[in-house]
């Protein structure tokens, strides 16, 4: 790899198409713009409320609940003159003024609201003689909104104290070491911990407090943070300190994230896309084969200008929330580069598998979505659970509320998509070659070819499946990530399901690609050689798998589940058997495939689902004898 | 060779290359997710979906104002400790899920609350502990009438209803008509500038089709496409016990869009027949209209979450007409202009 090389080939990537101001560069550069003001434009204007009216309430002019209802969006009110409803007999409801009933649900309405007798009416649409659930679900909205605005009511008397009664002060503690965070009735910046960090990262959350009516209470007393910690991309943080200003801790924040970090990537990505394809299209990449450069260099150099605008995207947005008064820094960028890598690289692989444009965007916007939901799912859980590293993401999210990780959380959840990244980019790399990058073939089989690339012969399986270890790797953290929310009951099966499919796959595919490729004989000592091959590398990659019980995810039944490494049984010969078993396991299974895959592709799926049930009744067994 | 053939060409390929499929399984995958989102937050807030009662340790002079407001709470227990030491040792032994320490603080009722950092039922303490203390703050305001200058209204009672009742109609549905819609414009940008980049087009210019022809059928397909898919979903959710109202007008909308969808990625086709820049400029495009439409009285994602959650006002047809009159409008313009471009300078 020659650096002047590289570069040179990275310049002509990046300027390609720049020399002149064509209509397409007009048309994007029109088309970013209108984008950018159009999203100022929504973001000041408030947003897209897509719960407006969608619960119709009638409601009749002097009835209490009539500004409350006319004033949410969510209600479409319809002006209603009392008496016009036919209402059923009512019932008390407990609260003084205030009774329930029933209506006919055929009048268009779901609930209807009148003032009768000086107390308040409400009448829920029934069908069947069964209160219908969107007049639930209206009543119970209502409620809301009624709240809402007794609280408004109240800011406005002149007598705070009677209005707000009640203040509240959360902290959010770790049970075993809640020692060290502060003791009962201590210090103030221990009472207002945030709940995104450890207990020192509470004291940002005291800001945003000059607009408050109330402050000349106590602050440490009345300070309520909410889930956004320190780090407050909403203005949500109140210290007003009333029940209703406490923001139960849900990710707003990793979705915001999510959307911030990514959305970028799936343009950036279409356009390397694009252009990846283009040399496939009209042999134009043969002029750059043959000139006197690798095929790495080629494929870097291309690359390059993508990785490089990513960054600076990246390092862009981390900037702008630092101004908007985020603590991010390095690690946020550093905790997006892999994902950047992984777009990048699964995109390459999918502009050379695709035989169109067409086909090149659908499989785009798969890998888009995949690898969002990977992004994004674990990240939910990164105030509550370790299962939340599995993704980058979460190191952002925990960067930008100023809490602290470890070093090995940092491998945790990098390393793993940059490994996937990298195989991507390898095995897109082994079929950049003239006589793959100009023909055309159905995806599946462009993928077999790109594995069958790296196989020469029968223990050449081993290195092949070793390279998929870390997507399955990948894919079974994402599994975990997905399952893990579910009862154990359930959780534990379904994951065992997933695991052996995933790893059997793993494990068959090279096997597959190699006999179609003819890489080597059909007899029944070859396959079992092949087999074994595929087992023991297997067997040595996923090795690197037991870093999970150190780093990752401690305690997680689903995850021990998931990663058989036997750490958790106590005994030392269980462990050297559960070290040793997997291998027997891996090769079993492998040959099973191997001996279906050399006899054609309906017994190489017989072989595929045999292996698999083999791996879940040894999963299960295994789970027998431990627990 | 007539539009239709050049229709039938354009499904079979996208049959062919497995495409709709993909189509199909990436909407599948949003929606899945989309849901998953719901039943891991339904299972977080929702009182029923946790197995067992919260319970907090309650300590402090103000303690029995707050276990009668907890009472007002289900699924709510509460334990009486006689000091914030005793309350905190069984916090710290998994015995109690939060603690509350309540005594008077010049005038007012302070609550101090703690609880567990690390648990995925945090969210659910929090907002059953929320819960209790509005129910406490709603009978210390009724004991202060006298120094409020307005009394605050009653509550409408608590009822057992789903907090994500609305979740299908705003978010999914939405999401399942405006993704074939999206996609739809995007596969006809590719097709087109395919056929110009590869120099298919001229093969298809010597044939007496016109590209007025070529357009037709390519973008008719798509557009086509869309309220297909948009009713299979539809279908779906309804053997789901979903049941989605106004399936016509839905429908409708989506056709609408989608033809103006497909009418604007073609010709940004034809304008700029370079893929990447094409595709470039749709996304954005989209996107910018998308975003710009919540200028509009009504967005139509919250047309369509009207229509299907059955309560559409005038406005929501009045919104609906409008986009079916544009739509033919666009289309006919659109047809128009092609009509008088030239097919040979698109080389």
């Amino acid at each position: 790899m020659r650096p002047r090389t590289l570069l040179r080939i990275a310049r002509w990537e990046s300027t390609k198409g720049v020399g002149g101001i064509d209509r397409g560069a007009i048309a994007v550069v029109v088309a970013a713009v209108a984008f950018v003001l159009a999203v100022g434009t929504v973001a000041l204007a408030g947003g897209v409320a897509l719960e407006d009216g969608i619960y119709r309430v009638g409601v009749s002019e002097d009835a209490a609940y009539h500004d409350p209802i006319e004033a949410d969006p969510t209600f479409a009110a319809v002006e209603a003159t009392p008496g016009e409803v036919r209402t059923g007999t009512t019932r008390p409801t407990g609260t003084d003024g205030v009774v329930v009933g029933g209506f006919d649900g055929t009048d268009r309405l779901d609930l209807y609201v009148e003032e009768r007798a000086g107390r308040t009416e409400i009448y829920v649409a029934v069908a069947d003689g069964e209160p219908t659930e969107k007049s639930l679900a209206a009543l119970s909205a209502l409620r809301g909104t009624v709240s809402g605005y007794n609280d408004a009511l109240m800011r406005t008397e002149a007598d705070q104290t009677a209005a707000f009664p009640v203040t509240v002060a959360i902290r959010f503690l770790e049970r075993d070491r809640a020692g060290a965070v502060g003791s009962p009735g201590g210090g103030t910046g221990g009472e207002i911990a945030a709940p995104g960090g450890s207990g020192g990262a509470g004291d940002g959350s005291g800001d945003g407090s000059t607009d408050d009516p109330d402050a000349d209470a106590s602050a440490a007393d009345t300070a309520v943070s909410s889930s956004l910690g320190a780090f407050d991309l909403f203005g949500t943080s109140s210290t007003t300190g009333s029940p209703s200003d406490i923001q139960p801790p849900f990710p707003f924040q990793s979705l915001v994230l999510a959307f911030l970090f990514v959305l970028p990537l799936n343009f950036l990505v279409q356009a390397y896309g694009s252009s990846m394809l283009a040399e496939r299209l009209d042999r134009r990449g043969e002029l750059l084969l043959v000139a006197p450069i690798s095929r790495a260099e080629i494929v870097a150099g291309k690359t390059l200008p993508y990785i490089a605008v990513a960054l600076a995207i990246t390092t862009a947005i981390v900037g702008g929330l630092r101004l908007l008064g985020s603590d991010g820094g390095a690690l946020s960028v550093l905790a997006v580069a892999p994902l950047a890598l992984l777009f990048l690289g699964t995109t390459f692989l999918a502009a050379m598998f695709a035989r169109s444009f067409k086909e090149l965007t659908f499989l785009t916007v798969t890998i888009t979505t995949t690898l969002t939901t990977y992004a994004f799912v674990p990240a939910i859980f990164a105030e509550t659970s370790q299962v939340a590293f599995v993704s980058p993401l979460t190191l952002a999210i925990e960067d930008l509320t100023g809490a602290g990780v470890s070093a090995g959380e940092i491998a945790f959840s990098v390393g793993p998509p940059t490994l996937v990244a990298g195989i991507c980019f390898l095995l897109g790399l082994g079929i950049y070659r003239e006589e793959d990058l100009f023909t055309q073939r159905p995806v599946h089989l462009k993928a077999l070819d790109a594995l069958a690339g790296r196989i020469h012969r029968p223990r050449g399986v081993a290195v092949a499946v070793a390279l998929l270890v870390p997507f399955v790797f990948v894919a079974e953290l994402l599994a975990v990530a997905v399952l893990f929310a579910l009862p154990v009951r359930l959780s534990i099966p379904l994951i065992f399901g997933t695991i052996a499919v995933i790893e059997e796959l793993a494990k068959g595919l090279p096997i597959y690609a190699g006999y179609v490729h003819a890489r080597y004989g059909r007899t029944v000592p070859v396959a079992v050689a092949v087999g074994a091959a595929s087992g023991i590398g297997f067997f040595l990659a996923e090795k690197i798998t037991l870093a999970i019980q150190f780093v990752g995810l401690p305690g997680l039944a689903v995850a021990d589940a998931a990663f058989q490494t036997g750490l958790g049984a106590g005994d030392p010969a269980l462990v050297a058997v559960l070290a040793l078993a997997p291998l027997v396991l891996h090769v079993v299974t492998a040959t099973l495939t191997a001996l279906g895959a050399s006899r054609g592709r309906r017994l190489f799926v017989v072989g595929l689902c045999t292996a698999v049930l083999v791996h879940l009744a040894y999963n299960v067994a295994v789970v027998n004898a431990l627990v | 060779m007539s539009k239709t053939t050049i229709a039938g060409r354009e499904f079979r390929s996208l049959s062919r290359e497995k495409t709709i499929v993909l189509a199909l399984l990436i909407q599948v995958v949003i929606a899945g997710f989309s849901s998953f989102l719901v039943v891991g937050l339904t299972s977080l807030y929702e009182p029923g979906a946790a197995a067992d009662d919260i319970v907090v340790g309650v300590t402090g002079e103000e303690a029995d104002a707050l276990v009668a407001a907890a009472g007002e709470v289900d699924g709510l227990e509460v334990r009486r400790y006689d000091d914030r030491d005793a309350a905190r040792a069984a916090f710290d032994a998994n015995r109690v899920g939060a603690t509350a320490h309540a005594e008077r603080v010049e005038g007012r009722t302070a609550v101090r609350v703690t609880a567990p950092q690390a648990s995925v039922r945090k969210t659910f303490i929090v907002v059953q502990v929320r819960a209790a203390l509005e129910a406490l703050e709603r009978n210390e305001r009724a004991d202060r009438t006298a120094s409020l200058a307005n009394d605050p209204l009653p509550i409408p009672p608590s009822v057992d209803a789903s907090p994500y009742f609305g979740f299908p109609y705003t978010v999914l549905v939405p999401t399942l008509v405006f993704l074939p819609v999206f996609i739809g414009g995007a596969v006809v940008v590719d097709s087109l500038t395919e056929e110009v980049e590869r120099g298919t087009l001229t093969l298809l210019r010597v044939t007496p089709a016109s590209l007025l022809d070529v357009v037709d059928g390519k973008a008719g397909v798509m557009a086509a496409l869309t309220p297909i898919q948009v009713g299979l979903w539809i279908a779906l959710l309804s053997a789901n016990d979903i049941p989605v109202g106004n399936v016509a007008p839905i429908l409708a909308i989506a056709t609408a869009l989608s033809a103006l969808s497909v009418a604007f990625a073609a010709g940004l086709a034809i304008l700029v027949p370079v893929r990447q820049r094409a595709q470039l400029a749709y996304s954005f495009g989209m996107l910018a209209a998308f975003a710009a439409a919540a200028l509009l009285p009504e967005h139509p994602a919250t047309t369509v979450a009207r229509f299907a959650i059955d309560s559409p006002t005038l406005g929501t047809y009045a919104h609906l007409v409008g986009y079916v009159v544009v739509s033919v409008v666009a289309v006919a313009a659109f047809r128009r202009w092609v009509r008088g471009v030239d097919a040979e300078a698109l080389g």
